[in-house]
């Protein structure tokens, strides 16, 4: 479906890099907390969403995509020690701010939906609407793989 | 593109057309130089033209008297005798009206065939009428001075802009993300200033991606308005994060039962998950795995345990070769 348009790139990987760094960042859970082992089952909830999100975004192209860059950055704000993540040097979004203030009469019915995928979408907040509607699609995808792969995990395991 | 090609060598031979999908078009050329006069007299300018005297003329008289009116000239030149081009789309008569602008340039030159009252509001109702990002003049100066050369050359150049902005309503969202000069024809009625301009691109561009994006969402394509799209987007959206979110917590609650190690879970997901797909990037992603301390007794406990497990033949390699690592 992807390489229907060849212009922009929305190409993920199989489902088997998302397979390997879930269960990456799923052992990597396991071996850093087996003794304080949270007993409250919404700290484990959380954590797990987490490596989830973390290893989706390593597995969808690491600091290549915005979206996967402001979540690892997002991650690695919260707790230094699970995500590592390296600062890049960080292209000035100036401009793009600047040039969304000038002319804000830009069909007002898409600019009011793209403020909604702005907030749901990671990194949304410092990009243009059509640049924005990219990395949804991107992300849309990745996260449909993610959804896919930890549904085989869930049954796989709750069989055995 | 063959076409244009086609033309430049003046045989009056039009190669096959590609890649060019406004096919009446192609037509209607094919018409025009079957009516070519047989030889191409000298460097008149009604010979450039590629038709007959007459019909040349008639153009220019029409051209002539409603140049004086709007830009929006061109549906008053449907006349009778200018069948060729009758059953043309729209933008091709402001083609031949821009064409004839052009070459009024030359013939004021060249012949003096045309009042320079006639070339200059041609020339001025061509630079409002197309609005190119590159500059024009420029372009008219350039044939001016070579004039032969140029004569092929330029019509080659013009017809292929034609060709690329006649087809641009069908292209227009592929060439305005590809090219780095956004070729953005004004269409007839409407403003050609350059802000309007960038505004018609970048919607054009918006546009593209969502129709990506109705693409990836299932059921977005027969919904029809732009708002109910987006609306079913943002919907798509969130529904994907309350599903990993709920996956997430039925992983959490199934995990305390199982022990968690790699060869369980990769017994456990033999028959979902890999199915022959491995690709060798996985491969090595899996042999260079961290082992820590923490997993290495497990491997020598369990190996004979689980290999029982092991049903399909691509899943059996790669325990084995993890083992190897070890």
């Amino acid at each position: 479906m992807a390489s229907a348009d060849k212009l922009i790139n929305t190409d993920v990987p199989e489902k088997d890099v998302f397979a390997l760094h879930f269960l990456q960042s799923l052992s990597n859970l396991r071996t850093q907390s087996p003794l304080n082992s949270p007993n409250k089952s919404i700290d484990r909830v959380r954590k797990i969403k987490k490596a989830a999100y973390v290893s989706m975004a390593r597995a969808a192209g690491g600091t290549s995509r915005l979206w996967s860059r402001a979540l690892l950055r997002r991650a690695a704000k919260d707790d230094n020690k699970s995500v590592r993540f390296s600062r890049r040097k960080r292209k000035v979004t100036w401009k793009i701010s600047s040039k969304r203030k000038r002319s804000n009469q830009r069909a007002p019915v898409v600019e009011e939906a793209a403020e909604r995928l702005r907030n749901l979408v990671p990194g949304g907040g410092g990009m243009e609407t059509s640049k924005l509607m990219e990395e949804t699609a991107h992300y849309i995808k990745c996260l449909s793989m993610q959804v896919k792969v930890m549904q085989c995990l869930v049954d796989g395991l709750s069989q055995k | 593109m063959d076409l244009t090609q086609g033309f430049g060598a003046r045989s009056g031979v039009v190669g096959p057309v590609t890649g060019l999908e406004s096919l009446n078009f192609s037509d209607e050329f094919r018409h025009l130089v079957a009516t070519m006069p047989p030889e191409n007299t000298g460097g008149s300018f009604t010979a450039l033209l590629e038709m007959p005297v007459t019909q040349a003329m008639e153009l220019l008289h029409f051209t002539d008297s409603s140049s004086s009116q709007a830009r929006t000239v061109t549906g008053d030149i449907a006349p009778t005798t200018l069948h060729p081009f009758g059953a043309l789309t729209f933008p091709s008569n402001s083609l031949l009206l821009d064409r004839a602008a052009r070459f009024s340039v030359i013939a004021t030159e060249q012949n003096g065939n045309i009042s320079g009252e006639t070339a200059n509001s041609l020339q001025s109702n061509s630079g409002a009428n197309l609005d190119r990002v590159k500059a024009e003049p420029a372009e008219t100066d350039s044939m001016v001075e070579n004039q032969n050369q140029n004569y092929s050359s330029g019509k080659r150049k013009e017809r292929e802009k034609k060709v690329k902005s006649s087809t641009k309503k069908t292209k227009s969202s592929v060439e305005s993300d590809k090219l780095p000069y956004v070729h953005v024809r004004a269409r007839r009625g409407q403003a050609t200033d350059n802000h309007s301009l960038a505004e018609r691109a970048r919607r054009e561009k918006i546009n593209a991606r969502m129709k990506l994006l109705q693409e990836l969402v299932p059921g977005c394509d027969k919904i029809q308005g732009t708002a109910l799209v987006l609306d079913e987007i943002i919907n798509h959206v969130q529904s994907l994060q309350r599903q990993v979110e709920m996956l997430s917590m039925r992983l959490a609650a199934v995990n305390p039962r199982v022990d968690f190690n790699l060869d369980s879970i990769l017994a456990s997901e033999n028959g979902s998950l890999m199915d022959g797909s491995f690709n060798g990037e996985s491969y090595h992603q899996l042999q260079q795995w961290p082992f820590d301390g923490y997993h290495q007794p497990e491997w020598g406990r369990e190996e004979d345990h689980h290999q029982a497990n092991f049903s399909m033949g691509s899943a059996t390699l790669h325990p084995n070769q993890v083992k190897m690592e070890l």
